[in-house]
């Protein structure tokens, strides 16, 4: 490998490794002085090309330098769109996040201002009137907002008290964040006020002490507006730390009128059995709840995978595959869109066409994609047309920049059309709870396409009121069969309420919106003369009965009616965005490619890697032995594939030699054989082998192969009590 | 498609791995052959030939790292798009970091840290990282006509959080500004410790910051928690097998075949009791003869104090219990030797080497 550093340009010469080895750490180079121009200008490909080791700077073929420029050309503009779509998602995620607290923040804001009044008619901070000290209890208290997360995941919750935070700052409030780290043992109450007194006076005092505080907040300019700290894993504090700390808050807290915001995971017993009883006197608690994760999923689905239209889409394998991390793995919105994130990133690195995606983000697409279809380079376009999803449509015979910028234009006309039909599903499924992550992953599922048009379509022809369990029992799985079946029993009520967000939806397909309308007023007539019936209470018992039993006759053809309609929705707007063609352009497919960056697996790969190690090296020496031992393979390899004969603890004594016996394996016969390959120099290595293999080396060679096992971590090392003997860490991958 | 399908029969595959491998220690197979058993050679021997240990596959190596390079643009995206880089897989990736580095990041500046080794000063790390990255913005605002006089250059008497703070600065449109870390074996002896983690975290999520690291222990992901992986390390896997040897990595592990032996102890041993007073020596030779003599009879062959002061005594070393009890005491600290009660109730001393070590070392303070 040293040739590879060593035909690299030097910037600033890497001193002799060998010593640099030794460092703890160091500079490896410094930024070049040239630098900036990359992205901006011409000459910073180039330069970037020529300083490249993969390409050759001797190369003078000037069509090679130019492709290369125009493949970074292409690359920086893939990064740009990354970039857009990217920025677009993340806010409208946090838009989402903050909409959803918004109510739980007003309130708390609201608990805040009542607080600092009632600290302030107990007695005016700054005056000195606090001595002698008080002694009540009730002087004393610090007012608490204990804040449930609903979630033991205080990951996902880090983000909604920042935004708490500076929702309180803008009011004008003093806020600290503190988290667990500022509560350790190892700091004690020192480390919290240092951290307290920094955030808040923006100064780093030699010593914490209080009392800095206090005379900050006794300037004019800082006295009218409370102190609020919030911490956001409570649970995770050490325990006496924080009790301490509130202890001396409530020493102050006349002077320093300071209010604890505390996150909560578990319950509501979490601060007594964290905190000691007298410190626990000193809160007087308020509680606050925040929404689940699962709301909070799905609002973020709605909004970024729905009704978001970036030109980012997941295929149906990423998104079942992401379903079932945030259902089964992690359970935290934070890792889901952390997963989305590296999607992206994946895609917009991967695809040399996903610079288009941007298109979808432009309010003229249209133009945008002829803009940029025209300027590419055959080869590109070429590309795009080689699609698999292209593969079978004659009408693309041609391949012109226009034929690829109308098929994106249809695309995402398809893609608005079908995020409006699942989001009626969605609320269709509300009033039986189906979650909007199923509807969705089905409704991309690409070969669910044609299931459900046939189920459907056999529900219609077998009469207005097909057997509902037939089809219950028959596929349960499909939430979207569910979603559409149940419209037939929704109350009026309901039905209304469905109707007018399916308005809503729908106002971009102007077919299924005149026939909503429809509805609508079908079933406005139908309360009118519900309520004029209502209103002639006078008429005749008979009547009512039978005027009842039509209304409810009536009400079902609403519902049927309604039904039929989103039937009609999901047969012929429901498009799934891998049915279409170009679709790899902007569709993430590569599950398995987001789950390796996802998810690394270190302890079964590492594993992995010493047992087959042929399956990287490719070498021809070992490959051939088949699962057999041979002289040839790593040490390392060799050990633990011995290892694995033994129970969870190795005698070394016995490890060793049968490491031996492997290592000095008479080759003849294998030597015979590589005789054929090489001649000249396995022959002379044969015929020394064995003297060559002496003792010391072969020691050497197993204890190497040890020590870079333990540093593998796959081994433990041998104790005092058993001197002769490794244990095994990991059984089985 | 189901990936979660084949979790359940993996796990109890894996249970009943470990059940079996349990099971195959109880069942009286257990080899009680020893380590000394072994023709063990000389320690300085065993290094000499561990130093001459031929690469197997060199070949194969070198083009797996060269395949490697295909990945390297797809890394710059990814660091670009704020992402970190986890290398794991067997075998040592520091050369593949640092070609990576010196041929891909030369437009940042890019500084190393060898977490392999035993201890590490993050904070000097931070206080480089920081100077290099004025620099950086200092020639950059020069060429853009900015002014950066405003901001304190960094320097070693700032506090943890000033640098850091400095390194997080705006996060607006300045995201091609960023210093690189490099650092092997993130999982290392010298950065195992929380306290390390977490300013690793920090510094990672610092908006002019990005990380690429390289583990090797197949647990090193317990090292962090959701907080840390989701928010600050945003870590982006990849598996890169290079089976190179740990050269510089593995330098400071003892040898397996070594580390136990008798001579390391009795050398040890030796160069403690040098260091000590002529006396304080003939004290603990006493003890060590008082152990040979006895060496065969069971249980005798540690000395009571009592006893050990009567020969010290006789043969003038000592005058008085309390030189004695000061001489034990440095002889226990040093773990030279260690007290055990009697069946008699008496506290008893004895050396805790085996007698052929002890044979040696005698030799040795001859």
């Amino acid at each position: 490998m040293g040739s590879a550093t060593a035909d690299s340009p030097p910037p600033s010469p890497i001193a002799d490794n060998g010593e640099n080895d030794l460092q703890p750490f160091f500079v490896l180079h410094k930024a070049l002085p040239r630098k900036g121009s990359r992205k901006a200008s011409g000459s910073g490909k180039t330069r970037r090309k020529l300083d490249s080791p993969i390409a050759s700077p001797k190369s003078k073929d000037k069509p090679e330098e130019a492709k290369q420029a125009r493949e970074d050309d292409y690359e920086a503009l893939r990064f740009e769109a990354f970039d857009m779509v990217w920025l677009k998602i993340e806010t409208t995620i946090e838009d989402v996040l903050r909409n959803i607290n918004i109510n739980v923040f007003a309130v708390i804001h609201q608990w805040v201002c009542e607080s600092f009044s009632s600290i302030r008619s107990a007695g005016m901070p700054g005056v000195l009137h606090s001595y002698p000290p008080l002694t009540n209890i009730t002087c004393k208290q610090i007012f608490t907002g204990l804040v449930f997360t609903k979630n033991v995941e205080f990951v996902d919750d880090l983000l909604t008290f920042k935004e708490l935070g500076m929702r309180l700052k803008s009011n004008g409030c003093h806020v600290v964040t503190l988290s667990s780290l500022d509560f350790t043992a190892k700091n004690g109450i020192g480390g919290c006020l240092r951290s307290l007194l920094r955030q808040l006076i923006m100064v780093t005092p030699d010593s914490a002490d209080i009392s800095i505080l206090a005379s900050w907040y006794s300037e004019p300019e800082n006295n009218e507006n409370p102190v609020i700290v919030i911490i956001d894993d409570m649970e995770r504090c050490n325990g006496h730390v924080l009790s301490e700390f509130i202890m001396m808050l409530s020493e102050w807290v006349i002077k320093i009128p300071i209010i604890l915001i505390m996150g909560v995971a578990t319950t509501i017993d979490a601060p007594r059995k964290l905190l000691t009883s007298n410190a626990l006197q000193y809160l007087s608690p308020c509680k606050f709840t925040l929404g689940s994760p699962a709301e909070r999923m799905d609002a973020i689905m709605e909004a970024v995978l729905v009704e978001l239209c970036t030109g980012f889409n997941l295929s149906y394998s990423v998104s079942v595959f992401l379903r079932n991390y945030f259902l089964r793995q992690d359970g935290t919105v934070t890792s889901f869109i952390r997963a989305l994130k590296i999607a992206c990133a994946k895609h917009f690195s991967m695809e040399p066409l996903s610079f288009l995606c941007e298109g979808f983000l432009s309010e003229d697409s249209q133009s945008f994609w002829i803009e940029k279809c025209e300027m590419m380079p055959e080869a590109m376009l070429k590309c795009a047309f080689d699609l698999p999803s292209c593969e079978h449509r004659d009408k693309f015979a041609c391949m012109t920049a226009e034929n690829l910028a109308s098929g994106l234009s249809t695309m995402k006309k398809f893609r608005k059309d079908w995020s409006s039909v699942v989001l009626c599903l969605y609320e269709a499924g509300k009033f039986h709870k189906i979650k909007l992550f199923d509807i969705f992953c089905e409704a991309l599922d690409p070969n669910h396409q044609l299931g459900a048009a046939e189920d459907l379509g056999r529900s219609s022809s077998a009469g207005h009121f097909p057997h509902c369990d037939e089809y219950s029992g028959l596929r349960k799985e499909r939430f979207i069969h569910q979603a559409v079946r149940r419209i037939k029993s929704l109350t009026v009520a309901q039905l209304s309420q469905l109707l007018q967000i399916w308005r809503k939806h729908t106002e971009e397909i102007s077919e299924i919106h005149g026939r909503v309308e429809e509805l609508q007023s079908m079933l406005d007539l139908e309360s009118d003369i519900k309520s004029l019936k209502q209103d002639g209470t006078g008429s005749p018992n008979k009547l009512t009965s039978r005027s009842h039993l039509t209304m409810e006759k009536d009400k079902m053809t609403v519902n049927e009616k309604a039904l039929k309609l989103m039937e009609c929705m999901v047969k012929d707007y429901l498009k799934p965005i891998e049915c279409m063609p170009f679709h790899e352009i902007v569709c993430f497919k590569h599950v398995d490619i987001l789950q390796s960056a996802l998810i690394g697996d270190p302890r079964k790969m590492i594993q992995v890697d010493l047992l087959k190690p042929h399956n990287h090296l490719h070498c021809s020496c070992c490959s051939k032995s088949g699962d057999a031992l041979v002289p040839s393979m790593n040490d390392t390899s060799i050990i633990y594939t011995l290892a694995q004969e033994h129970g969870d603890l190795i005698n070394l004594h016995d490890w060793f030699q049968s490491f031996k016996a492997i290592v000095t394996q008479p080759s003849t016969k294998k030597g015979k054989r590589k005789l054929q390959m090489s001649p000249a120099s396995k022959k002379r290595k044969d015929t020394n082998e064995p003297e060559a293999i002496s003792e010391a080396s072969v020691q050497a060679r197993f204890c190497k192969a040890v020590t870079e096992l333990q540093i593998t971590g796959l081994l433990r090392m041998p104790s005092k009590r058993r001197p002769d003997f490794v244990q095994r860490v990991a059984f089985g991958l | 498609m189901e990936p979660n399908d084949g979790d359940d029969e993996e796990e109890f595959g894996f249970s009943r791995n470990y059940f079996l491998a349990k099971e195959l220690r109880g069942s009286g197979k257990k080899s009680a052959r020893k380590l000394s058993d072994i023709d063990l050679v000389d320690e300085q021997e065993l290094r000499a030939a561990a130093s001459k240990i031929p690469t197997k596959h060199e070949k194969e190596i070198i083009s797996l790292l060269t395949s490697y390079k295909s990945l390297y643009p797809k890394w710059v995206f990814e660091l670009r798009c704020g992402f970190g880089l986890l290398l794991y897989g067997f075998g040592s990736k520091k050369a593949l970091l640092e070609d990576f580095a010196s041929t891909e990041l030369i437009d940042c500046g890019v500084i190393v840290i060898n977490g392999y080794l035993q201890s590490i000063n993050i904070k000097n790390v931070v206080i480089t990282l920081a100077g290099i990255l004025w620099d950086q913005l200092k020639t950059k605002r020069i060429t853009s006509m900015g002014s950066m006089s405003k901001i304190q250059q960094p320097s070693s008497s700032q506090s943890m959080e000033d640098l850091l703070a400095f390194l997080d600065g705006s996060h607006s449109k300045e995201n091609d500004c960023f210093v690189c870390v490099v650092v092997h074996n993130i999982d290392g002896p010298g950065l195992r410790d929380s306290e390390s983690q977490q300013y690793l975290a920090r510094l990672a999520s610092c908006s002019h910051v990005r990380l690429v690291a390289s583990i090797d222990h197949v647990n090193a992901a317990l090292l962090w928690d959701k907080k840390m992986v989701h928010t600050q390390f945003n870590w982006c896997w990849y598996h890169v097998p290079t089976f190179a040897p740990y050269k510089v990595e593995g330098v400071f592990f003892p040898f397996i075949l070594a580390c136990s032996g008798t001579a390391q102890n009795a050398k040890t041993a030796a160069i403690v009791l040098q260091s000590l007073t002529p006396n304080a020596q003939s004290v603990f030779k006493v003890l060590a003869e008082h152990q040979l003599a006895h060496s065969d009879e069971e249980g005798k062959h540690c000395m009571p104090i009592s006893n050990l002061y009567t020969s010290c005594r006789e043969r003038f070393l000592v005058s008085s219990q309390v030189t004695l009890n000061s001489h034990l005491t440095e002889f226990k600290d040093h773990e030279l030797v260690k007290t055990r009660r009697h069946a008699d109730g008496q506290d008893c001393l004895y050396i805790p080497l085996t007698s052929e070590a002890l044979v040696k070392l005698l030799e040795e303070i001859g």
